[in-house]
């Protein structure tokens, strides 16, 4: 039997041993090899950020591509094919493989430092997670190589996508990469809850958790329960399209509403997924910048749960357009105005929050305040198309793209970008550049509201969306040219953030540990942290632990060093009493070599050869196999 | 405020240290939480697609017989188990052991009676007759994906050196054991919407 860091009293050992043993232990090698088989969640938290920001900069030029081609009146810079295939890759990049990822990226670097814990609950999985997004990525744009991209609009709508309407691999794609993203999601957001549940500092009880984590929760739990409507009507839209089955076909008992049940049924909640963790960081960084901890912190926590909650019990909204009851159309409609009740108080507190606090201006708040702004106009625009008359008059119109661009990118980019400016010091070591980082926003407000906010005019004035043209002479020509120079100035304002990213953590003013004087558990780290987070594992004795007077991580007979091996504390559920000592995993690629097995299995699908898909499902179980063996030192500790 | 934290709970970081063995079992608990998901999602897509008549294949309706006899064959294994999982309580590997093969033979007696129960249905519904025939062999087809890694779980734990629930992979018996009864009620749901209820006349 090992001991686990244990030293008598009279054992002092100097603090730099410390150092260097927990640097040996958790350090992974500069090496190929090391960079493959790393399971270290910050380096996979980077690799999440910078792989996300890739998708969102294709996607954002598929934007591009579609505002010049609507920008005059009868242009043909696009064929419709080619635009139809851009306007849907456009949404399921940023939907799919950006605004959900990204979020992921933040949440695997920041939430096992932010509960004092040494890695996430699994980090293999967290590996797995990365790379089969990332592979599910490519796949997914595989398709657009051989020119065949999914078509149908990112909710694919039966029958347009069935084999006879949508011939061709496109929308076969669509489906298996759906698929192959939901499991890496899947296994990310189990991952998230258990350590969340499992790993946090001892005396960091449910009362003492920062908002971040509530969101990543609720976040965590919608997805295991929401995502596997996406997988089966993913898996029904493949099975009618090469294999015969009727799901969605009318004439032999199906039904197409099905198809558009199943996918609400998911897509509401994954709403709350790409918005609930944005708002979690706003609530992290606001209160720092007002230099006061949050008004109605226990108010903000549960409208969070609750909007997780309520989030699904609004999907039929999407659908109102379809004819059903007035009974559970009206029923609906009421629960998708009730949602917006929590996402005020939560508005409500981060006004309040500023109201009373001092604030400092900085590039991040900038970000957050204009959140705040788009959000509201978001919402209120969200509420008008949730009254169901003005809903039939106004779906699939250029209203509701630009309420959910408001929504998406109001609540999803604009605070992504608030929390880069707030953690990148903390990630890179340096601090951003403000003033760039305060130009940087202007440019992407302006652009933004110049790009969106002329769609609602050009909706009500009857636009349909998905159009890859128009004539001229319907009032509409005016308000179009305004978005796509709206949308430029929008991507110019992007580009000034990433080359401010950039450039500063090259040549940035060193950060050091705190330089927001923030009060959560990261910053009591070095910038960039070291692989092994802290070297006492610290106790939380208040909701802002480096705002109050108690020492972490005061540990005078080093019971919480734990240097004996990769090991971090395990506590309960609610009150975060230490129960015992975890064993973290070693580097291993077991993880990358399972994500490549499940590729070979989905291109086998998609081609469709079978004994292919077969190799890939044999060496999907052989990877498993030899993953969860028990190594033979582990089973000594 | 300083020491109350710190005193309130030592006791973990004194020998001999407490392992915890409580993370595998969370995961498995929430993989087990997106696949009930999914077989609810399965279930609500049945009676969405029945118009909300449950005694829904106009046809004639599955025959019980065959499905009947799985339910025991699975109910049983799933005893078995529990059975098993009390001998690793008691460090009877042995007993435990023996009682996974047992119950994962009888999972592979499942799938043959699938396998026939497939072969004579087929005779007069196929997966391309109808939408319900595409649902009715999807659902049990899910099923019977389950039950298949259900097995390869039961024998992969039982090639393992050692049980002992503290050893890594941590509980390995227990939570191969919980994914198994999860397989077992869910086969109940089956019988129960898609052989018993149709032919409630």
């Amino acid at each position: 039997m090992v001991q686990l860091g244990i030293y008598p009293v009279v054992e002092k050992t100097a603090e730099s041993e410390f150092v260097h043993r927990l640097n040996q232990i958790w350090e992974t090698p500069h090496t190929f090899w090391g960079r493959i088989s790393t399971v270290d969640h910050k380096v996979i938290g980077c690799r999440y950020l910078v792989t996300a920001m890739i998708f969102m900069a294709v996607g954002g030029l598929e934007a591009l591509a579609m505002r010049l081609q609507l920008s005059r009146a009868n242009q043909s810079l696009l064929t419709p094919e080619a635009y139809n295939q851009i306007f849907t890759m456009h949404g399921i990049t940023m939907i799919f493989w950006y605004a959900s990822p990204i979020l992921s990226g933040f949440g695997n670097y920041l939430v096992p430092l932010l509960i004092g814990a040494r890695d996430m609950a699994f980090p293999r999985v967290n590996a797995f997670s990365y790379w089969s997004f990332l592979l599910s990525g490519m796949f997914l744009y595989s398709s657009a190589v051989i020119g065949q991209a999914p078509h149908g609009g990112w909710f694919a709508y039966t029958p347009y996508t069935d084999s006879i309407y949508s011939p061709g691999y496109g929308m076969d794609f669509y489906a298996l990469a759906l698929i192959f993203l939901t499991i890496s999601t899947t296994a990310g957001a189990i991952n998230f809850i258990v350590t969340i549940f499992g790993l946090r500092a001892p005396g960091m009880d449910l009362s003492r958790m920062p908002l971040i984590l509530y969101s990543t929760l609720t976040t965590s739990f919608a997805i295991v329960v929401s995502l596997p409507a996406l997988t089966v009507a993913c898996l029904f839209l493949e099975l009618d399209r090469r294999w015969g089955t009727h799901f969605f076909a009318i004439d032999r008992g199906g039904n197409p509403l099905l198809w558009q049940q199943l996918f609400w049924f998911f897509g509401h909640p994954w709403v709350y997924v790409v918005f609930l963790p944005a708002t979690g960081m706003i609530s992290m960084l606001l209160p720092v910048f007002a230099r006061r901890p949050i008004v109605g912190y226990n108010f903000v926590a549960v409208s969070t749960v609750m909007t997780g909650l309520i989030g699904f019990s609004v999907w039929i909204h999407h659908m109102f357009a379809v004819g059903m009851s007035h009974m559970s159309m009206t029923f609906f409609s009421a629960a998708s105005m009730t949602i917006s009740v929590f996402t005020a108080i939560q508005v409500f507190a981060w006004i309040a929050t500023l109201i009373k606090g001092r604030p400092i201006f900085t590039a991040s708040l900038h970000f957050a305040l204009g959140f705040i702004a788009l959000l509201v106009v978001g919402g209120l625009n969200g509420i008008i198309t949730a009254v169901i008359p003005v809903d039939w008059q106004l779906t699939d119109t250029y209203f509701v793209v630009a309420h959910l661009h408001y929504v998406l990118v109001g609540a999803n980019v604009f605070p992504v970008f608030a929390a880069f400016y707030y953690w990148l010091p903390k990630i890179t070591g340096r601090r951003m550049n403000e003033t760039l980082g305060k130009l940087g926003f202007w440019i992407m407000f302006v652009g933004f509201n110049l790009a969106f906010f002329p769609m609602h005019m050009v909706g009500l004035l009857g636009m349909p969306r998905r159009v890859y043209t128009y004539p001229p002479g319907l009032g509409w020509e005016g308000l179009n040219a305004t978005s796509t120079v709206g949308a430029m100035i929008l991507g110019l304002g992007i580009l000034v953030s990433c080359w401010n990213f950039l450039a500063s953590s090259r040549r940035g003013v060193p950060a050091g540990r705190n330089p927001w004087r923030a009060d959560t558990l990261e910053w009591a780290l070095e910038s960039p942290p070291a692989p092994y987070g802290t070297v006492h594992i610290p106790t939380v004795a208040s909701l802002h632990p480096l705002w109050d007077d108690y020492d972490e991580e005061l540990d005078p007979h080093n019971e919480r060093v734990l240097d004996r091996g990769r090991l971090t504390v395990a506590s309960t559920w609610r009150e975060a009493k230490p129960v015992g000592i975890s064993k973290m995993p070693e580097d291993t690629s077991s993880p990358l070599l399972l994500a490549i097995s499940l590729a070979v299995l989905f291109s086998g699908l998609v081609l469709p050869r079978l004994d292919i898909a077969s190799a890939g499902a044999l060496a999907t179980f052989a990877v498993m196999a030899v993953w969860l063996w028990p190594h033979p030192e582990e089973v000594h500790t | 405020m300083n020491t109350e934290v710190v005193e309130r709970h030592p006791a973990i970081f004194h020998l001999p240290p407490v392992i915890d063995t409580r993370r595998g079992t969370g995961g498995m608990m929430l993989v087990i939480v997106s696949e009930a998901s999914m077989f609810l999602i399965l279930f609500v897509s049945y009676w969405f697609l029945s118009n909300g008549d449950l005694r829904w294949p106009s046809q004639e309706p599955p025959k019980l017989g065959l499905a009947l006899l799985m339910l025991l064959v699975l109910g049983s294994s799933s005893v078995i188990l529990s059975w098993g999982e009390r001998q690793i309580q008691h460090a009877r590997q042995r007993a435990a052991r023996w009682a996974g093969v047992l119950a994962a033979a009888l999972g592979s007696m499942f799938l043959v009676l699938q396998a026939f129960e497939y072969r004579d249905h087929l005779k007069t519904l196929t997966p391309r007759t109808n939408a319900y025939g595409s649902l009715f062999y999807t659902i049990t087809a899910i099923h019977g994906l389950h039950v298949l890694t259900g097995i390869l779980l039961l024998i992969y734990v039982l090639l393992l050196p050692d049980l002992d629930p503290a050893k890594p992979p941590h509980r390995p018996y227990y939570n191969a054991s919980m994914f198994w009864h999860f397989v077992d009620v869910v086969w109940i749901f089956i019988v129960a919407i898609l052989y018993v209820v149709p032919h409630l006349r």
